[in-house]
């Protein structure tokens, strides 16, 4: 329960935080519409034969697109929520406050990124709902919970990914290159705009060691085929697996990270 | 040792030397070799206020840090409570309540009440505690009028006396105030003592560690104050005790020959 209120206590200041930028919220939703309509003017301009060969059978490339740009987007958001928190938190002097609070490690981190996960599934609720209401985006055979599950299994993944990159940034006060490297290649390998068999043999094998592959894949499968859990269960045990791995190791290099800032006297740095 | 509310035991704090270009890129790495504080013990009593002075370097700041277990000590050892701040920091910042000096620390785009609710919450009070105490708090130091202002509308002084209440919110057993009154005038740095002295040493029996440059401060509010000089404990005791050692006539006088005689002594 106290765990609970921390979390929301988080959220809570985010959300105040962001609502005092009024505007910004309604030029966002206006952004996501006119994303939309690119991918749908654009579908229409390029969809021909060579592209329904690529995409697997009865999808349209604007469909294909939306869910690749929509949902890559937590990727970004998981790399950088963590990183904007701490530096946010550096630049206000916010930090030490928080950490002389008996609040936990994992709670603080945890909490920093509900919102930007939050408002990024506002975000990509509102593309699709403009796909669908003005642009003809299929949902009538989407398995949601099945995207659910792959989400939530992609949100842990992509976690891991921005602990990490925070633990840099604690450490070195500066950003991470490895994330920049990460999400161009996330970009290109990862099929957000194409289907990865487009690309040579040796950067397919590269994209399967990137998370968003197995995300996007698996959402795609959920959201336009209406694949069950038995179909979507590559992609959702390929993201456990990621997280299994980059969330504990995560933790530990941000652990790591903290008690050096605490030993050289740089935690308030930036 | 036991019984005492803090408890700091031979603690030194070595930094890594400050560096530039690609050997700051590294430096986390960097073996500690600046010493920030030799070999420093002290004890507080419960329920006593006690201040560190000394002039700027002189390692006030790091052993407050080190009590709020935001620095890690190289050697030596320290608890706050009774819990020890670097095998069980947990705890002991369950008990501390800290105000860093600085007038900043708050989100400014939120309301100094939200500010304050939101830390409150961290402390696990719950929401009736929380609106009661922000409304008392905020009373005792002059915040009430600033509560729905944004943070980034207040002066400075405002937000330090925000800071100041922050630090006392959860009505803490252990009080740590690096410079508590810097930014305050004259007639609000007096009511916050009062504030201090009154409600939180006398009635609720907390313990007050501040580090100061104010001697008139120190004066006023200290049972007992330690003197640093390039993070050596130089003097330990009564103010009167420290005027009395060196045959002075206020602290200040004090402060300079024990200062001055160190000197001689590493010189010689």
């Amino acid at each position: 329960m106290r765990l609970l209120t921390k979390l929301l206590a988080f959220f809570r200041r985010d959300f105040a935080i962001q609502s005092s930028y009024r505007s910004a919220f309604v030029l966002e939703l206006a952004e996501t519409l006119f994303a939309a309509a690119s991918f749908y003017y654009l579908s229409k301009f390029i969809d021909g034969p060579a592209i329904q060969a690529a995409l697997p059978a009865g999808r349209s490339y604007f469909a294909f697109a939306l869910v690749g740009v929509a949902f890559f987007d937590y990727m970004n958001v998981a790399l950088n929520a963590f990183d904007q928190a701490l530096e946010e938190a550096r630049r206000t002097g916010t930090l030490e406050a928080l950490l002389v609070t008996d609040t936990s490690l994992p709670v603080i981190l945890a909490g920093s990124a509900i919102y930007p996960f939050v408002y990024e599934s506002v975000r990509t609720g509102i593309y699709l709902v403009w796909g669908v209401l003005l642009f003809r985006f299929p949902v009538s055979q989407a398995n949601w919970p099945g995207a659910l599950v792959v989400l939530l299994a992609s949100i842990l993944a992509f976690a891991g990914l921005g602990i990490l990159s925070a633990s840099y940034l604690l450490l070195f006060m500066r950003g991470n290159p490895a994330k920049w490297l990460l999400l161009g290649a996330s970009g290109v390998l990862g099929g957000m705009m194409y289907p990865i068999s487009v690309l040579p043999p040796a950067l397919q094998v590269l994209s399967r060691l990137l998370p968003v592959t197995y995300s996007l894949e698996g959402l795609r499968a959920a959201l336009l085929d209406g694949a069950g859990f038995a179909a979507l269960w590559p992609s959702i045990s390929a993201l456990a697996v990621f997280a299994l791995v980059l969330l504990p190791l995560s933790f530990v290099a941000f652990s790591w990270s903290l008690r050096r800032t605490k030993i050289n006297g740089t935690l308030s740095h930036s | 040792m036991a019984g005492n509310a803090i408890v700091v035991e031979n603690i030194e704090k070595f930094f890594p030397p400050a560096l530039s270009g690609w050997r700051a890129f590294f430096s986390p790495f960097a073996r500690p070799t600046f010493r920030a504080l030799a070999a420093i013990s002290l004890q507080v009593a419960p329920g006593e206020s006690f201040a560190i002075v000394g002039a700027n370097g002189a390692g006030k700041s790091t052993l407050l840090r080190i009590l709020t277990t935001l620095l890690l000590p190289t050697r030596g050892r320290a608890t706050v409570d009774g819990c020890d701040v670097v095998r069980d920091p947990a705890a002991a910042r369950r008990a501390l309540g800290f105000h860093s000096g600085a007038d900043a620390g708050f989100h400014p785009r939120l309301t100094a009440a939200q500010n304050l609710r939101f830390y409150a919450t961290l402390r696990d009070l719950t929401s009736r505690q929380i609106e009661a105490r922000i409304s008392a708090t905020a009373s005792l130091l002059g915040l009430s009028e600033a509560l729905p202002r944004q943070v980034r509308t207040l002066s400075s002084g405002t937000v330090q006396r925000l800071s100041l209440a922050r630090a006392v919110i959860h009505s803490p057993r252990v009080l740590l105030l690096d410079e508590p009154t810097r930014s305050l005038d004259p007639l609000a740095a007096a009511e916050f003592r009062s504030f201090l002295r009154k409600d939180l040493i006398s009635h609720d029996g907390a313990t007050l560690l501040f580090a100061s440059h104010s001697l008139a401060e120190v004066e006023s509010l200290a049972d007992r104050v330690a003197l640093f000089d390039a993070g050596h404990l130089l003097f330990c005791g009564t103010p009167a005790e420290m005027r009395r050692a060196v045959g002075a006539q206020s602290l200040e006088e004090a402060m300079s020959l024990l200062i001055a005689h160190a000197l001689n002594a590493r010189e010689a």
